[in-house]
């Protein structure tokens, strides 16, 4: 479904805050695929999902999503096949409208918009329909805008909306990172079953060890730019959150190495 | 009496320009001041027309088109070479000052012997009525400024009716996304670029349009007239929005006719009572400024009350 080949971008180039966001990225994703990607800070891991989605174009590398070659598209064009879900839970939804405005709205992604009436009464009935299954009691309140909720229940509505039309590719960029405990739960078990009930290919950036672990059948790890781990299958389901913290060791430490060495030798010989 | 019927005819008619300011201004949260050259533009391109005997729903037609070229410019200066809003609207305005020039001929052109909007309803009153004087009221009114109030009160209500229903469209309902959360419509599949192009266009040919129909009113277009205007519409909006609230987009643009009629009631009664018209705009500016502290100082007020009781 999705084709990642050798990914470059750099941001800033040739200044002194260049960064080497992705060199080199490989990554060919099946469909129906629930992957995890993880990574150290500065890995890339957020700079690959706003990649793919077309936030900014990539400096070379192409990116194929279902057969199609993507790589110069803009982001509006992608979100024909993309659904999205960012870490703030403000940007997925449009606060001075009402959900089910909102929901509308998402009804037609990467549809063409002309001067049809955009909230029709079946429309509604289908809202409150799939809103009910949130159980978080929003049907009763769909006129409300969205400024009004709390950022568990837009980033619910958000995944919503990203998966409103069964996207060919589902982007979830951290989106539990900025909610408190209970509603990061909530959000997530959602995330799950939206997943797997629609069988939607993922692609899921997380901070948790414990969602990594337990979450997707695959499981991406990043480091500076470049995937350094890919567990499929069993290995996957045996992955338990402190393999992955002691992953995260065993890279930190051959880093420490390698810049203490490269200390020792400088002073050495320099 | 012509002095409430003239504030309320003006005030019906700018209530278009106050649309357009809502447009530009919140929905897009884009301090647009092209509107102050798009308002003239209309104005001289359906004076221009007028004057060569076109059909005077055609001149007011053509007035909407121009201002939509200019809404469409301001818009592309902005997205597509990414100048600052407020900066673009001040490139445009000011080179239309030239252009409404170029089209007029001249700074000032009469239209009072031509046949406009005002004259036919003017005909069409005096034909329905029989007589050139009617009494309304106690008062006497002219046939002119009766049938110009109504279709005054007509077009307000038509092309407010219009706006409501287009923003309840999809493309309505992308437009006001594209301004409330950009991030949100492009990756649901909307050009940005393309919605706020389309949004300055629509805004300032109701703008324009505003300003056609203003010159068949007033029976002259002036190069001038655009001038300040812009703090109109802003006026108009914050008025209606503290008469009505703004919960729905309908009370919103009702709000927003309001608005447009009350400012131009007060400012008719302050000139009767004695004010200076040099000193027209400071009051203006003074009002608005009011305008916009007093919904604050209430909430303020009100919070200090709940806290003192």
């Amino acid at each position: 479904m999705l084709e990642l080949n050798r990914l470059y971008k750099t941001f800033s180039a040739g200044t002194p805050n260049e960064v080497r966001a992705l060199r080199g990225v490989d990554l060919t994703i099946d469909p129906g695929s629930f992957v995890i990607v993880i990574g150290t800070n500065g890995s890339g891991k957020s700079t690959l999902l706003n990649a793919v989605a077309g936030g900014f174009l990539v400096d070379s590398g192409t990116i194929r999503l279902d057969g199609a070659d993507i790589t110069a598209w803009p982001e509006h064009r992608r979100a024909a096949l993309i659904g999205r879900v960012f870490q703030n839970p403000f940007s997925g939804t449009a606060p001075s409208m009402s959900i089910a405005e909102n929901l509308a709205l998402a009804a037609r992604r990467g549809r063409p918009r002309g001067l049809g009436w955009a909230l029709t009464r079946s429309m509604r009935g289908e809202f409150r329909d799939r809103v009910r299954r949130l159980n978080m009691r929003l049907e009763e309140r769909l006129d409300n805008p969205i400024g009004s909720l709390s950022g568990g229940q837009r980033q619910a509505l958000t995944l919503l909306m990203a998966s409103w039309l069964k996207p060919k590719l589902l982007l979830l960029d951290e989106h539990t990172a900025a909610l408190d405990p209970k509603s990061a739960d909530q959000v997530i078990r959602l995330s799950d079953d939206i997943v797997r009930g629609d069988k939607l290919t993922t692609l899921m950036v997380t901070h948790s060890m414990q969602q990594a672990a337990q979450m997707g059948d695959r499981l991406v790890m990043m480091h500076r730019g470049a995937v350094i781990h890919d567990f499929h299958g069993a290995e996957k389901q045996r992955l338990r959150a402190d393999d992955l913290l002691n992953r995260f060791e065993e890279v930190r430490r051959a880093e420490q190495l390698d810049e203490s060495a490269a200390e020792m030798l400088r002073r050495l010989y320099v | 009496m012509l002095l409430l019927i003239g504030a309320f005819t003006i005030g019906l008619i700018l209530a278009l320009l106050a649309f357009g300011v809502f447009i530009s201004f919140r929905i897009f949260a884009f301090p647009d001041i092209t509107a102050d050259g798009s308002i003239t533009l209309g104005g001289a391109v359906a004076g221009v027309l007028l004057a060569a005997h076109v059909h005077p729903a055609l001149a007011t037609a053509a007035a909407f088109g121009a201002g939509t070229l200019a809404g469409a410019t301001t818009g592309i200066l902005h997205t597509r070479f990414k100048i600052n809003g407020l900066l673009s609207g001040i490139l445009v305005m000011t080179a239309l000052y030239s252009v409404n020039l170029h089209i007029m001929g001249k700074s000032n052109l009469p239209l009072m012997s031509e046949r406009t909007l005002a004259s036919m309803a003017d005909t069409a009153i005096h034909g329905w009525t029989g007589r050139a004087m009617l009494q309304v009221m106690g008062w006497e009114v002219s046939s002119r400024d009766a049938g110009v109030l109504a279709l005054a009160l007509v077009a307000a209500i038509v092309v407010g009716t219009l706006l409501y229903v287009f923003l309840r469209t999809n493309l309505g309902t992308a437009m006001q996304a594209a301004g409330d959360s950009p991030q949100m419509i492009r990756a649901l599949g909307v050009n940005v670029d393309n919605m706020i192009v389309l949004g300055l266009a629509l805004s300032n040919g109701l703008i324009a349009m505003s300003g056609g129909l203003l010159v068949q009113y007033q029976g002259f277009a002036d190069v001038q007239m655009g001038i300040g205007m812009v703090v109109w519409g802003l006026a108009s909006i914050i008025i209606g929005e503290a008469l009505v609230g703004v919960r729905d987009i309908g009370f919103v643009i009702t709000g927003a006719v309001m608005g447009s009629v009350l400012f131009r009631l007060i400012v008719a009664v302050a000139l009767r009572g004695g004010l200076d018209p040099n000193d027209l705009k400071l009051v203006t500016a003074l009002f608005v400024f009011i305008a916009l502290v007093l919904p604050t100082l209430v909430t303020r007020m009100k919070r200090k009350a709940i806290v003192t009781t």
